[in-house]
């Protein structure tokens, strides 16, 4: 075979992948529209107030998991105990941090120690003590040895008292609504909503990023949180609240998560065998239930619950991204036999093809389409026009896929000022020069990284404050 | 056409497909800044008015025509909107509060929902809670039992009869309803339940039972600081810490007892009335693994896994260590 067939073939499979993963966005972006236009009816006729006091609201317990999180903890502890909701509990642990995150906690707080007892019902690190806050039985610090993220986790849910648990990031600052929308979906089928994620904001620095604990003030400026907000957006409008419309939710996202107590309990809790947990839990609740042949969904709501802290430099992010796709990665590969198998319905037949295209077969691609351009480029083979157009296909057609995420979000919450989403706009068409190269490379290293069997989980280095926690 | 013309075209059409939805955005924001937000056209528009109308004109027979029509609809926003206006309107009208309460015997919305709503009208709903009791579906007579406890005449008469439902969740739930009476007769249905056999219920009738008679049944009580499940154990640890010095007598003679949980939990519920301190002094001479013991807290169907070191017992061991 010559270069120029082997040039030609593989940019044949190129375009057919690109093709197929378009068709795919463009097809969720629509199920989103769907979606989006159920949940405006319905919250038009619905009541958040009356859910967000009555004793009918089913208790729920917030995990906090937090290792070296001195900066922020406390806030968003306060944050989480000025929650509406008329029946939670926060249950903070401490992993076994190496900064004063326990100290300062309970100092910024008055925490004192108490007595309590586990259901150790799943496996976690001794715990050393408890802390309470005099006057609020409300809220429980947990302090055990490190042990990773889900042993906090675990350690959480053994001390959870409320029939749902909520999993949540220390890095998180809630709106006073969060819980009382989360539980509204809940409610309206708790029989068979098992699980539940929400949309969430990004920002440098989340406590600032919220007026009056409810309002965000909207997407900060800076281009690298620009991008992530683009992103974020497309993950949530246009992954996962499609997914959750057709029943195959591949990730309730790990900084909030909400999931029916006796079910984790019943899968052994999450699972510190994994380079990150969220994924991992969503498709073994999937894989148990599926196996049983229950009737169940895990649902994803379009509401902004809160604000999360992201990444402000490109190392930081490139780093946490690569630690995503080796999670990707472990997860469909411990769960292979789901994979275009019947038995589980659309996550088998649908969600994971969708996260091997999307996410799997990507870095390979994109190492291919780099390799055809520079073998192209030395001999000569290639029309810079057409790479030029295609591109220029490629760009629009993201930009498209993003623009419907923001119609949707702008249609369900009207947070962002018309000049911040006229500059969100602006930046998309180079956000798929500038940005997805970035996270192309990240992945390709997360590729790698999980081939060579790299399991680490770097603490993610928090920003820099500009107010005191 | 060629491939470049082919790649042109396509490229146009996405540009297009996305200055569209560029538009579509600027659009929507202008229009939503020219007006109020506006209601759908159809049943939509009609579940809006209606509680706005009724309340503003008091004439309330088409919306209620509408409303119970809402509730008999196929799309659950629509029933959902029902529940909602019904309960606005419960304030001014009887029908809306039969309304809420066909749509909770009935199933219409999330039981969760309309009771809420109901909850919030009294004491109007009243005795027509009460064939609720006896309703087949359990999530009803579950919502009733719960209802019931803003009326405690009726619920001190009609409420005992269902702790002995078959259902669990509403013997837990008769229990949590008839503790907010403190009556004789709820410590009466909660002593009667400390044996049953669903963990949900015997916690609720030690909560029940500590709630009506405080430190006067602790000794009733510390046989569950044993219970083979670890929420009836809680919530007896939390009852007798609830029920204050009181039972102090009752725990000091329970860490004699020959059931390690029960000691265990002896030992928490004294630590946190503020005694453990004295009678940590006085264990002293004992050694650590049976101080270990005397706290353990954790699950007891397996005696093999590790001990926990509690507060108590690290504060132990620092006193020993001095």
């Amino acid at each position: 075979m010559t270069l120029e067939a082997l040039l030609r073939a593989s940019v044949l499979a190129c375009t057919l992948y690109l093709l197929l993963v378009y068709g795919m966005y463009f097809w969720l972006m629509l199920v989103g529209f769907a979606e989006t236009r159920r949940r405006l009816r319905e919250r038009a006729g619905d009541d958040l107030d009356l859910l967000a006091a009555t004793r009918f609201a089913p208790g729920v317990s917030v995990i906090i998991p937090a290792y070296n999180e001195s900066v922020g903890m406390a806030g968003a502890v306060r944050s989480l105990l000025e929650i509406d909701y008329p029946d939670f509990e926060v249950i903070v642990v401490n992993d076994g941090s190496t900064d004063d995150t326990l100290a300062g906690l309970v100092e910024a707080l008055g925490l004192v120690p108490a007595g309590a007892s586990s259901r150790e019902v799943v496996p976690s690190e001794p715990v050393t003590g408890y802390y309470r806050l005099p006057g609020d039985r409300r809220l429980l610090v947990v302090d055990k040895p490190n042990g990773g993220k889900a042993d906090a986790l675990n350690a959480g849910l053994n001390h959870s008292r409320h029939r749902y648990v909520c999993a949540v990031d220390a890095d998180m600052v809630f709106t006073r609504t969060a819980l009382s929308r989360a539980m509204r979906e809940i409610v309206s089928d708790p029989a068979h909503i098992v699980g539940l994620t929400s949309f969430f904001e990004i920002a440098r620095e989340p406590a600032r990023s919220l007026e009056d604990g409810m309002r965000f003030t909207g997407p900060e400026t800076r281009p690298i949180f620009a991008f992530q907000t683009l992103e974020y957006l497309r993950s949530f409008f246009n992954n996962r609240i499609p997914w959750a419309r057709h029943n195959f939710m591949l990730c309730a996202a790990g900084a909030f998560q909400i999931w029916r107590r006796d079910l984790v309990d019943e899968v052994g809790g999450w699972s510190p065998d994994f380079t990150c947990e969220d994924i991992e839990l969503t498709f073994r609740v999937h894989r148990v239930l599926r196996d049983r042949g229950a009737s169940y969904r895990i649902a994803c709501l379009p509401d902004c619950i809160g604000v999360t802290e992201g990444p402000d430099t490109f190392r930081k992010l490139v780093s946490q991204r690569e630690r995503w796709q080796r999670v990707i990665l472990e997860t469909c590969w411990d769960n292979r036999r789901m994979c275009f198998n019947p038995r589980y319905g659309k996550v088998g037949l649908l969600g994971l093809p969708y996260y091997l295209l999307a996410e799997i077969v990507a870095p390979v691609v994109e190492v291919l389409a780099l390799a055809t351009l520079t073998v192209g480029a030395v001999t000569g083979l290639v029309d810079w026009r057409e790479f030029a157009l295609l591109t220029l296909l490629v760009t629009l057609a993201n930009s498209a896929l993003t623009t419907g995420a923001l119609i949707m979000l702008d249609l369900n919450a009207k947070t962002y000022r018309l000049s911040r989403m006229i500059r969100l706009l602006a930046l998309m068409p180079v956000e798929t020069i500038v940005y997805r190269p970035i996270l192309a490379w990240a992945r390709v290293k997360g590729t790698w990284g999980y081939a060579r069997g790299d399991k680490s989980w770097p603490r993610f280095e928090r920003n820099t404050r500009v107010t005191p926690a | 056409m060629d491939r470049a013309g082919t790649v042109v075209l396509g490229t146009a059409l996405v540009g297009v497909c996305w200055a569209i939805m560029i538009l579509v955005i600027l659009g929507g924001r202008l229009r939503r800044s020219g007006r109020e937000q506006s209601c759908e056209v159809g049943d939509w528009a009609l579940l809006e008015a209606a509680p706005v109308r009724a309340q503003a004109t008091g004439a309330a027979a088409d919306d209620r025509e509408v409303l119970m029509h809402g509730l008999r609809s196929s799309e659950s926003e629509v029933r959902t909107a029902s529940v909602n206006a019904l309960g606005r309107l419960g304030h001014r009208h009887e029908w809306a509060i039969d309304g809420l309460i066909e749509a909770l015997a009935d199933g219409c919305d999330a039981p969760v929902r309309v009771a809420a709503a109901l909850d919030e009208l009294a004491p109007r709903p009243g005795t027509r809670l009460l064939p609720l009791l006896r309703h087949p579906s359990a999530a009803v007579r579950f919502s009733a039992v719960r209802l019931l406890a803003r009326y405690p005449a009726l619920a001190l008469r009609h409420v005992p009869d269902a702790t002995r439902d078959a259902s669990p969740q509403i013997r837990a739930a008769a229990l949590e309803t008839l503790r907010e009476t403190t009556s004789g007769e709820a410590l009466r249905c909660a002593l009667e339940r400390l044996e049953d056999p669903h963990p949900l219920v015997r916690a609720h009738a030690i909560r029940t039972a500590g709630a009506t008679a405080g430190a006067r049944c602790a000794v009733l009580l510390v046989p569950a600081l044993g219970d083979r499940s670890w929420w009836v154990r809680d919530a007896a640890r939390e009852t007798l810490t609830a029920a204050g010095p009181g039972v102090a007598d009752a725990m000091l003679a329970a860490l004699q007892d020959h059931d390690v949980d029960v000691r265990g939990g002896a030992a928490l519920v004294l630590q946190e009335l503020g005694v453990a301190h004295e009678h940590t002094v006085e264990e002293l001479h004992r050694p650590v693994e049976t101080m270990l013991t005397l706290v353990e807290g954790g699950r007891r169907e397996d005696p093999s896994e590790p001990r926990r070191p509690t507060p108590l017992v690290r504060s132990v061991v620092a006193l020993e260590s001095a």
